[in-house]
């Protein structure tokens, strides 16, 4: 596999905890992170491949290299930068695969290709049918 | 009109008087109850707490019947995301997106969002009225890409062909009011003392309207 120039925007668990898997996979990534502290903590983890600013801005983007992604995982904690995010990628950039965050399970039909949004993913919503395949299981298992 | 405003702060909550007050049907929708205490005591629209991009929300405001919509709260990237589901997601015919960020409010309209910087905006006018009080900024067409002014006619224009001002895709006098009644100029008109002239001017022209009135610095 060849390895990809992938952005991350949001260094929070999901950020980081994806962003190791991929830099250990061989894989090219950068980072945005709006918070001064989370950003300061990520850089003792990945170093010098941590930008500081808003990801919403075009000109953060810029200075992160998105031009040159291929890869655009948009990770925030807030459906509406995800969102902002995936348009400006998709429609400005051209970034060929977008990956969005979902944080509000209720807020998923609004991450559709027509925003520039490639695969949509969300955490909750994720837990939440695992939980229900779990039970399902279990139950078999106690009733059964 | 049935128009959705999202956002009542003191923007949502003066559009809000406004077109209620000259007839529209209106529904206003913020997430905080208490920022409808900005309307008017007048205002006779309806008011929904709520998040302005929520699919249930927007149904309960009518948007699926509306003729128009503006997203005026303070955060640039939420009246993004409304403007673009009410214009891709339900086909509202006019919508409009309340942007402070400069690049955004430049970058959005590119993919089909109707913005009003009023970061922007606001610089412009005050710009204006700092640097050529004379000239008055009426309206801007487009993303600002041609600007309409209106002045008052000064000596260097007294008795001067109207055709005189026009340049081929740059400037061009659209209207002139005279003692109170306005006509658009034909061919032969002449500028009179005191008329106030409507032109309408690529905005990288402007200087050079301002050097044919004498206003250059």
């Amino acid at each position: 596999m060849q390895p990809l120039s992938i952005l991350i925007i949001g260094v929070g668990k999901l950020g980081q905890e994806s962003g190791q898997r991929l830099i250990a996979a061989g894989h090219r990534l950068t980072f945005v992170e709006k918070d001064h502290q989370l950003a300061q903590n990520a850089r003792e983890i990945f170093g010098n491949r941590i930008f500081l600013g808003d990801g919403c801005d075009p000109k953060v983007l810029e200075q992160a290299g998105i031009s040159t992604a291929q890869v655009i995982i948009a990770a925030t904690g807030d459906d509406e930068d995800n969102l902002i995010i995936a348009e400006l990628a998709h429609h400005i950039y051209a970034v060929q695969s977008v990956l969005t965050r979902v944080n509000r399970p209720e807020n998923q039909w609004l991450f559709t290709a027509h925003r520039g949004v490639d695969s949509a993913f969300c955490p909750v919503s994720m837990a939440a049918d695992f939980i229900k395949a779990e039970i399902d299981k279990q139950a078999d298992k106690i009733q059964g | 009109m049935n128009i959705i405003i999202i956002g009542c702060g003191r923007v949502g909550a003066r559009l809000a008087s406004l077109l209620s007050s000259s007839g529209h049907s209106v529904v206003v929708i913020d997430k905080n109850p208490e920022a409808f205490e900005r309307l008017e005591r007048s205002f006779k629209g309806k008011t929904i707490e709520g998040v302005g991009f929520d699919r249930k929300t927007l149904i309960e405001a009518g948007i699926e019947h509306a003729d128009a919509l503006a997203a005026v709260t303070n955060g640039d990237n939420s009246n993004i995301v409304v403007a673009s589901v009410a214009a891709q997601d339900f086909h509202v015919p006019r919508v409009v997106a309340r942007i402070n960020d400069p690049v955004r409010a430049e970058i959005f309209p590119k993919l089909g969002i109707t913005t009003i910087s009023s970061t922007l905006w606001t610089s412009g006018r005050i710009f204006e009225y700092l640097v050529s009080p004379e000239l008055h900024n009426v309206f801007s067409v487009g993303s600002a890409g041609v600007q309409l002014y209106e002045f008052e006619v000064q000596n260097v224009l007294v008795d001067r062909n109207v055709q005189d001002l026009n340049v081929a895709n740059e400037i061009r006098v659209v209207a002139i009011t005279r003692e109170g009644v306005g006509f658009i100029p034909v061919l032969g008109s002449v500028f009179k003392r005191r008329d106030r002239v409507l032109v309408a001017v690529d905005t990288r022209s402007i200087d050079k309207l301002k050097a044919m009135l004498g206003l250059s610095n």
